[in-house]
């Protein structure tokens, strides 16, 4: 189980006057994700979103509070930790220069996955992703879409236990984004335990057993999504979060 | 976990053997050394021929009458003696048509000209006419005098035994073209230094790479080897290269007659010694400073100073002619380039080798501790 608690992240930031000032990007973000459960993270951009996710994929450093993995911290099993999970972002960028296998292979070796089923692992993943036609070509040669499944497929490698997608159809097409959202569900139904960040509020109402809705920092509303809604007063996440921040739809 | 230094060298070898701009790098300087070292040795020569030609610096005008033991003396040293009169010789000189002249007044002798080769060639053959000339001059008084001249001009012999111990034509190139290896090291090493680092996180894909369950260590040392490996490969070709250009040239040039350029085995094993030494040490710097930087170009800029200190030093040692010592074998470039010059000199002192060795193995330790610290800190991906 992943549990996240109270989780502060400072920044200093330079105001109109060019005098440093301090600033929590996420301030005091509590909550558990069991497996097999979707965990959406929602808000608009620069609600802190990408930092959370970020600390919990261990690419920032928490100011304060506490994140563990079945029990592991980053302190004490940064390596362990890092075997358990994937990361994946709208904004992931990977090795141009290398072909789809060789990426798949380097990824094998890091995640040390036993050597006798690595060209068995690799073959399953590229029949699942459908990326045969483009197995040996250059990553830079690759269009957006077929980035994005290598992507994917990177991820799936070492068969992890917990997924971290921010924004991770983010810019895609809707072929594309339906490649991730397949993914997701896919992988839920093998129990891997999946935080999804987005600002598309209808793709995670239909997809995430449980959202956190976040503003400037903090959380505003957990729940399931027929909770929020029905506490909210509402027929939609989206309505939901402008009824919760006190805005209206035209301010977003 | 030694296991993930070989994967992140494998990734940046393959990267940095796929980029073109990098291997442009890696073999650009390595291939101007011939270049260079028969460039500069066609220089030396055609300066050589210059000098020895006496054609090109032997017209002298003399602003009064020579008389005929005054034409004699300078017939016999190939001079061409024009009389005229002062207007006419400085006439003369401003065409070119000759290469000094020279005055009269009672019994002093000026030399005219201006500050050009080839007046400085003529007037030192003018020295040797008017030292001729006085040493007739004083044998005609002493025997006026009744003396025998024999006796007191030539009272004491002089005679030359300096052995040459070293060709000045063969020592300069050498000495240069082993300072142009060192730039080629320096040049290879800041390109895939740079885009491991600087390139990385302005490509995106460093956040990726933070994310593998790969410690920092690892990912600093497999980087290092990396630049350190294409880097040494370079200072190899180079080092090939600077061999065969200097035995083509010892073959090809005059000026290196008696000389044999040809390293020996053990020579070579030191320059390699050196090189791999010096890879290391630029390496380990480059990625130092170039991790600091956000972007590449940042970057970039960033390396400028260190390309000019790299062989600044080197062009200071060979000016003042700096010879090697315990103290100055553990100081970081000028050792380097030190120890290439006894190399070439076959003067190579082996505690000078482990002193620069350590003083390099020391340096190294320090930088990449100081990288590896930076990579453990999220201020490598967001510097801002």
């Amino acid at each position: 189980m992943l549990k996240i608690k109270d989780i502060k992240k400072k920044f200093i930031r330079y105001n109109s006057k060019k005098q440093k000032e301090e600033f929590y990007a996420d301030n005091g973000i509590t909550f558990n994700a069991k497996e097999g459960e979707i965990i959406g993270i929602l808000g608009p951009n620069g609600a802190g979103k990408t930092t959370l996710l970020r600390m919990i994929a261990g690419i920032l450093e928490p100011t304060e509070g506490t994140i563990s993995f079945d029990g592991m911290t980053y302190e004490k099993d940064e390596i362990k930790i890092k075997k358990e999970i994937a990361y994946l972002s709208g904004n992931t960028k990977i090795y141009q220069s290398l072909t789809t296998y060789e990426l798949l292979k380097m990824c094998c070796d890091i995640y040390e996955v036993d050597k006798n089923i690595v060209e068995e692992r690799i073959n399953k993943i590229v029949e699942t992703l459908n990326m045969k036609d483009f197995l040996h070509n250059k990553i830079e040669k690759l269009s957006t879409g077929q980035t994005q499944r290598v992507n994917i497929a990177r991820c799936l490698v070492h068969d992890p236990k917990y997924y971290i997608l921010d924004e991770a159809t983010s810019g895609l097409d809707i072929i594309s984004s339906q490649i991730i959202l397949d993914f997701i569900k896919r992988e839920k139904k093998l129990g891997k335990t999946i935080l999804y960040s987005t600002h598309y509020m209808e793709e995670a109402e239909n997809i995430c057993d449980y959202v956190i809705m976040i503003n400037k920092g903090v959380v505003i509303k957990e729940g399931t999504s027929e909770q929020i809604k029905k506490d909210t007063k509402t027929t939609n996440l989206r309505d939901a979060f402008f009824a919760l921040i006190g805005g209206t739809r035209n301010e977003e | 976990m030694k296991n993930n230094i070989f994967n992140i060298l494998k990734k940046e070898i393959r990267e940095m053997f796929r980029d073109k701009k990098s291997l442009s790098m890696m073999l650009i300087i390595p291939v101007m050394i011939p270049v260079l070292v028969i460039g500069m040795s066609t220089l030396f020569e055609m300066q050589m021929d210059k000098s020895s030609n006496i054609e090109d610096y032997n017209k002298i005008g003399f602003a009064y009458e020579l008389s005929e033991t005054e034409t004699e003396i300078a017939k016999n040293l190939g001079i061409i003696a024009i009389s005229n009169d002062l207007e006419s010789l400085q006439e003369s000189y401003k065409m070119g048509n000759i290469n000094l002249y020279i005055t009269k007044d009672n019994n002093t002798y000026i030399i005219n000209g201006n500050d050009n080769e080839s007046t400085a060639l003529a007037s030192t053959l003018a020295e040797s006419y008017f030292s001729k000339y006085k040493e007739y001059l004083q044998a005609e008084y002493l025997k006026e005098n009744k003396i025998n001249s024999d006796e007191v001009i030539n009272i004491i012999t002089l005679k030359e035994n300096i052995e040459t111990s070293e060709n000045f034509f063969a020592s300069y190139i050498t000495n240069y073209a082993f300072l142009f290896i060192i730039m080629a090291i320096t040049i290879s090493a800041t390109y895939p230094a740079t885009d491991t680092t600087a390139g990385e996180k302005e490509r995106g894909t460093l956040e990726t790479l933070l994310t593998f369950p790969i410690k920092s260590k690892d990912i600093i040392i497999g980087k290092f080897l990396s630049v350190s490996i294409s880097s040494a490969i370079t200072g190899a070709i180079s080092l090939i290269f600077t061999v065969i250009a200097l035995l083509i040239s010892n073959d090809m040039f005059e000026i290196y007659e008696g000389v044999n350029l040809m390293l020996s085995p053990l020579s070579f094993v030191y320059a390699i010694i050196v090189i791999i030494a010096y890879s290391f040490l630029i390496s380990g710097l480059c990625i130092a400073i170039a991790s600091k930087s956000k972007t590449f170009k940042e970057a970039q800029s960033a390396l400028t100073p260190l390309t000019f200190i790299s062989f600044f030093p080197g062009f200071i040692a060979f000016m003042i002619e700096i010879k090697t010592s315990a103290l100055l074998s553990i100081i970081p470039f000028l050792n380097f380039t030190l120890l290439f010059t006894d190399i070439t000199n076959h003067t190579v002192n082996y505690v000078n080798i482990i002193l620069m060795f350590i003083s390099t193995i020391i340096i190294i330790s320090i930088v990449l501790y100081t990288i590896i610290k930076q990579y453990k800190s999220e201020k490598i991906l967001f510097t801002n």
